[in-house]
């Protein structure tokens, strides 16, 4: 283990005694004036009674003490913005404007401009000033008395709470961890410890990774993000050539699915006469499956000379694509009555039982109250085939459920359109010239073929973080 | 060697939980089904055995080619024939075949692999051509082909000589489930299960069933014996079924007015739609299985003679039947023959709406 993680860690451990130890404290220290130890008037300020000796710059190597760690303690709770020991502030950072060089460039200054950078996105992506005012709130209600008269309620509110209120404990973590190293490298340099430079420069850089991933990890920070998903193509008007371009986006998916590293699952598919499918689901297993697919959502519009076509002429033809997120079995989740159920065989034909050996044990499960149908035939006996498609029929009623909140609720309005089969919102043009589009950021890439073999992630991130701005503008 | 041991286990078991029987529990027919049962070696199926082959990827992709051209050469042909599977089938048949074969099936064809690169598979490259012929050429059921049929959430071990268990027959384990759901005495009763075959129903029913809960499955044939015990012991349910072999009631003579549950999907086909089965099963499955006599109800009305002789009261039976004719047949049987004893009849659809089984209870 590198000397950067043992330090990091022993801190996290000295913070939680030394903090209760010093609140204590606090309040009876004397503001007595003693020699500015290590460039840190507050750290000094807190902790008078340590001698000199004790509290060498060995114990901020080894990990006993932070320097702006040590000034929070004293100034609990803490709610002015952090700074450095000479007033550096993440918004000085900022203001500076650094450049951002290439991360192999040894330059402290264009690391944390670049990690401050990154902060900030993360800030803007969690819509920081509304956070806070969401946590306060919840804050309030958890203190009510009477919270727990209502438990699937206050169950709701504890979830929401403790989840709000660990992102804001990891962005104010980077915050100080970022502050933490620039004030290391300014030791490092004052005592001429070129090791100490070093080591404080690496934690930097691998925080400057790190708060990178944090970056696009926050553009998946709505609820059903991190879920598992089943993405639907349906093939629209325009026979098997539209049917072919339902199965190459169905392609498109499982590719950019394995890609990820995500699990892929045919759940149905209805092939075709000639080529293609008429409609398939698949399920996409791992984390934030649904936070980055739900960016596909809407009709995918297709331009190419028909190879169905003996005239060869210029078709145009459309695939919906449909997003659901996998609540597994939680219990948000909408109850299904057993009697509201119809289960059949999905493709019977004569006497079954003993007169028939076959493979085919897909069930087609209708919930005869809203018409909702499920089917699947990919697994290998009838009782998995049930069990899978009551999966997808728990997650489409899920999803109608949810469509009708947001529909109650005005505010969310705007996203109803984005859970049904939605708009036209990307076009892939194979002829005259070869481009793909993307109608609602403007992206585009001019190699079709490498997005049809799943390099969808560029679509993905800037619709993603084009939508959270947008969010943001109308906030 | 091991079915003895179950065999033993289980009728020490039994012996001590049924102490107040006049008669020790199935001493008899236990030795009687040990001799023959245990001369037979089960085959393993294919996804049980060990990774021991080793294939270049380049050479299992011809085969895979192959395959899937003959595959798609059948196009609907056995459908025309004989209500047989399509090219669809057949194609996703081939692709569980892989899952069974190849240890790391999930990257296989995926990924941009070397051609060269080592394959690591349960069988042989050159036996995997022969099974695929033997699948597409003499309809062979692809049960038979991997050795193995998945049913319920249970992988049950199938070979030539037994019955492979179908999706329908699934249902009578939800029937036995919500019964005993209802009723304690009966979850921690003793069940039969009538020309068990692979173990099916008996392993099904066994596992819904609650402490102290147990299954005899029976069967005439030493094979379906064998078979069965293999898979009560992948399941690690020996101590709650046991196995005996012989004819239909013949090997229950010790459990009569004793069974709390009395299950089975006896041969109900009539003999003379036999020579035009789907050759799939015409040709491959034990005549003994389906074969139900000349309309078919042989073996059900001697079903309903032994729910009458052997279930306690308020034992529960289930039987599976050809469907909607011989489910009022049987029902009517029921009626006039048997209404002193056998109440609460009721017919059963399966999945495909057909009229499929007979429930009950004992008085």
């Amino acid at each position: 283990m590198s000397y950067y993680f043992l330090r990091r860690r022993s801190l996290r451990i000295t913070t939680t005694t030394f903090s209760s130890f010093l609140s204590k404290l606090v309040g009876n220290l004397s503001d007595s004036p003693s020699p500015t130890l290590f460039s840190c008037r507050h750290l000094s300020h807190a902790l008078p009674f340590f001698s000199s000796t004790w509290l060498s710059r060995d114990a901020y190597s080894h990990g006993l003490l932070s320097p702006t760690q040590a000034r929070f303690w004293a100034s609990q709770p803490a709610a002015a913005e952090h700074s450095t020991s000479d007033g550096l502030t993440i918004q000085g950072i900022l203001a500076k404007n650094w450049p951002i060089l290439d991360e192999n460039d040894s330059d402290w200054k264009s690391h944390a401009s670049a990690i401050a950078q990154s902060i900030h996105l993360i800030k803007r992506r969690l819509q920081w000033k509304k956070l806070k005012v969401r946590l306060d709130m919840l804050s309030a209600q958890l203190n009510k008395e009477d919270l727990w008269d209502d438990p699937v309620r206050a169950g709701k509110i504890n979830r929401e709470h403790g989840s709000l209120l660990g992102k804001m404990k990891e962005v104010n973590g980077l915050e100080r961890e970022l502050l933490d190293d620039i004030e290391m490298i300014k030791l490092a340099r004052e005592e001429n410890d070129s090791e100490l430079e070093l080591e404080s420069m690496k934690a930097l850089l691998n925080m400057r990774v790190n708060a990178k991933e944090k970056e696009l990890e926050a553009l998946l920070a709505d609820e059903q993000d991190s879920r598992s998903c089943y993405i639907e193509v349906q093939a629209g008007a325009g026979g098997t050539e539209s049917m072919d371009w339902a199965s190459m986006i169905m392609q498109m998916y499982k590719s950019w699915a394995q890609r990820r590293g995500y699990k892929v699952t045919v759940m149905e598919e209805m092939p075709g006469e000639i080529a293609g499918i008429k409609r398939a689901t698949i399920k996409v297993d791992g984390e934030f499956a649904f936070g980055y697919a739900k960016a596909e959502i809407g009709v995918h519009r297709l331009v190419r000379i028909s190879p169905f076509d003996s005239n060869k002429r210029r078709h145009t033809s459309f695939a919906a694509v449909a997003v659901i997120p996998n609540l597994g079995d939680e219990s948000s989740s909408v109850q299904i009555n057993e009697s509201d159920l119809r289960i059949e065989r999905f493709r019977a034909s004569g006497a079954g039982g003993q007169h028939v050996n076959t493979t085919e044990s897909a069930v087609k499960i209708t919930h005869i109250p809203t018409g909702v149908t499920a089917t699947c035939q990919n697994e290998r006996s009838q009782h998995q085939n049930k069990a899978s498609a009551m999966a997808v029929l728990q997650s489409r009623l899920n999803q109608i459920e949810m469509a009708r909140q947001a529909q109650l609720n005005a505010q969310h309005t705007q996203s109803l359109t984005d859970i049904t089969w939605g708009s036209q919102i990307r076009s892939y043009v194979l002829h005259p010239y070869r481009m793909v589009k993307d109608l609602r950021t403007n992206y585009e890439v001019s190699d079709p073929d490498s997005v049809l073999e799943g390099d969808l992630d560029g679509f993905i991130m800037s619709y993603l973080s084009a939508s959270l701005d947008k969010n943001e503008d109308d906030a | 060697m091991k079915l003895t041991l179950t065999n033993h286990n289980f009728s020490t078991l039994l012996n001590s939980s049924f102490i107040n029987l006049t008669r020790p529990f199935c001493s008899l027919s236990l030795s009687s089904s040990l001799s023959s049962s245990t001369s037979i070696k089960p085959q393993v199926p294919i996804f049980l055995r060990p990774p021991i082959y080793s294939t270049k990827l380049n050479d299992l992709k011809k085969w895979h080619n192959w395959a899937k051209n003959i595959a798609f050469s059948i196009g609907s042909s056995f459908v025309q024939s004989d209500n047989g599977p399509d090219s669809t089938i057949l194609c996703r048949e081939l692709k569980w075949f892989i899952e069974d074969v190849v240890e790391n099936h999930h990257s296989l064809f995926s990924q941009v692999g070397d051609d060269n690169e080592k394959v690591k598979m349960r069988a042989d490259i050159e036996e995997l051509y022969c099974l695929w012929k033997q699948r597409i050429e003499e309809r062979k059921p692809f049960q038979y082909i991997v050795g193995c049929e998945h049913w319920k959430d249970l992988v049950l071990s199938v070979q030539e000589g037994v019955l492979i268990p179908r999706p329908e027959t699934e249902l009578i384990v939800d029937l036995v489930s919500d019964v005993v759901s209802k009723n304690e005495g009966l979850k921690r009763g003793v069940w039969a299960d009538l020309g068990t075959g692979s173990g099916a129903l008996a392993i099904g029913i066994g596992r819904v069933l609650g402490d102290g809960g147990k299954v005899i499955g029976s069967d005439l044939s030493p094979v379906a014996v064998a078979v069965a015990g293999y898979n009560v012991q992948r399941y690690s349910l020996q101590d709650k079924i046991e196995l005996r072999e012989g004819s239909w009631l013949e090997p229950l003579k010790d459990m009569e007015g004793k069974l709390a549950g009395l299950v089975s999907n006896p041969p109900y086909i009539p003999s003379k739609e036999i020579p035009v089965l789907q050759a799939e099963v015409g040709k491959h499955e034990p005549r003994v299985a389906l074969d139900g006599g000349i309309d078919g109800m042989d073996a059900l009305l001697h079903l309903c003679d032994g729910a009458d002789l052997m279930l306690k009261p308020g034992g529960f039976f289930a039987f599976e039947t050809n469907g909607e004719k011989q489910c009022r047949e049987l029902v009517d049987y029921m009626k006039s023959n048997k209404s002193a004893s056998l109440c609460n009849l009721e017919i059963f659809a399966d999945f495909a709406g057909i009229q499929r089984f007979v429930i009950g209870f004992h008085r």
